[in-house]
């Protein structure tokens, strides 16, 4: 390079480095999960209260991972009869019921063209691991029309790797629709009051608008029916997190 | 013949039964929401008041949102079934009720109706309306214990401070 006046050009140093702290930065949990929220109604807060303790005891003992209804999950509990003592089923979680202790889950998969459910308990002492296998959400909440959809939506290979998925991402919505075996079903999904948008409906025109004869239009106005939790929500979610840190 | 039992038992059910159907039910406290908001004051059977205001006062927390607000609007909208009470909810109603976290509404009970069926009446109104007061705050009687000490010590006052 020509210098200016022939001498060699002046040092410039180099920029200095700025050091982003990833841990300072965001290291709240913003998942709560939804066995903490405690449901409406006119039970002593007292109870909640308790039950939370526990619940909290026991995370700090046990790792309970972050999924929601549509994860794949494995999960290894304590059994007397097996020779290890400990058994392993791995599933789709499609739905996670109850409040505070008793909080459930249910996992299915089809095993030798068997469908097999079975619903563990969250806060189980028998539960010795729960492994987050494919960490995703889907449409709905509630996913017991896979009961009557294709068996080839609810089969997981046992051995199944954990898919990699980087920290602080996006929980991916899989906004698959699933295809249903014919009628009858367990239950008549294409009614409003399921209100379930991840089945793809090969039902004729006509009977999907007889199904429609059951909507309620009015129960979205209802406004005393509304349960707004985002103030216990953050409440309790402070409280989780001090506990936690100690 | 025994008539099931279940279906008579109603322990912690909050919504009480009105009208014909659910819809029907809705239906008829939209039509009393729509008049406290246009009269301000109603008297109705004193069911249908209290079942009414829970309703009345989640319209105002609706309302206090803003108009701009996509699902007030809705409800504001399927609520008032004359359309020119929208007008008065988000520009007169909001604002006055700003400063409150709650509790818009006034139940009172009336004496029964006078017709055949003698109905438990009630009277609902907006706080802050602009009708005369329906409670009038009584003073104490100059007969009672403390307004007699009162008068005396005020007597003994005046008799201190004249000569």
């Amino acid at each position: 390079r020509v210098s200016s006046d022939g001498k060699p050009p002046k040092f410039q140093p180099p920029p200095k480095p700025v050091i982003v702290d990833r841990k300072t930065q965001k290291e709240e949990r913003r998942f709560l999960s939804p066995e903490f929220i405690p449901p409406r109604g006119r039970t002593d807060p007292l109870k909640y209260y308790i039950e939370r303790k526990d619940m909290i005891q026991r995370r700090k003992v046990f790792n309970i991972p972050e999924f929601y209804v549509g994860s794949v999950l494995a999960v290894t509990t304590a059994d007397p009869c097996a020779s290890d003592k400990s058994k392993r089923f791995v599933g789709i979680c499609i739905q996670r019921g109850g409040k505070g202790l008793g909080a459930t889950f249910v996992l299915r998969n089809v095993i030798e063209d068997q469908g097999v459910e079975i619903c563990y308990e969250l806060y189980s002492p028998r539960i010795q691991a729960i492994e987050v296998l494919k960490l995703e959400k889907r449409l709905d909440e509630n996913l017991m029309y896979l009961r009557d959809a294709l068996p080839e939506y609810s089969t997981f290979d046992v051995n199944m790797k954990p898919v990699p998925r980087m920290a602080h991402e996006e929980i991916p919505l899989n906004k698959l629709q699933v295809r249903m075996k014919p009628k009858p079903w367990s239950k008549r999904w294409e009614r409003p009051k399921y209100n379930i948008k991840g089945i793809k409906f090969e039902l004729p025109e006509h009977k999907m608008k007889a199904a429609q004869k059951w909507s309620q239009p009015w129960l979205e106005f209802d406004m005393l029916r509304e349960y707004d939790t985002s103030k216990i929500e953050e409440k309790i979610r402070k409280e989780l997190n001090e506990e936690l840190e100690k | 013949m025994r008539l099931s039992v279940a279906a008579a038992i109603s322990h912690g059910r909050v919504y009480r039964r009105f009208g014909l159907s659910p819809r029907s039910r809705l239906d008829l406290l939209r039509n009393l929401v729509t008049a406290l908001v246009r009269h301000e004051r109603i008297e109705t059977p004193w069911a249908r008041a209290d079942e009414m205001r829970g309703y009345a006062e989640r319209l105002i927390d609706y309302a206090k949102r803003g108009d701009k607000d996509e699902r007030a609007m809705r409800m504001a909208d399927f609520w008032l079934t004359e359309k020119d009470l929208i007008h008065k909810l988000f520009k007169v109603l909001a604002p006055r009720f700003q400063p409150h976290p709650g509790s818009y509404t006034r139940l009172l009970q009336i004496p029964n109706r006078d017709g055949l069926d003698r109905a438990k009446m009630a009277v609902i109104e907006l706080k802050g309306n602009p009708l005369p007061p329906l409670v009038r705050p009584r003073r104490d009687s100059d007969k009672t214990l403390l307004n007699q000490l009162l008068k005396g010590y005020r007597q003994d006052a005046q008799r201190a401070a004249a000569p």
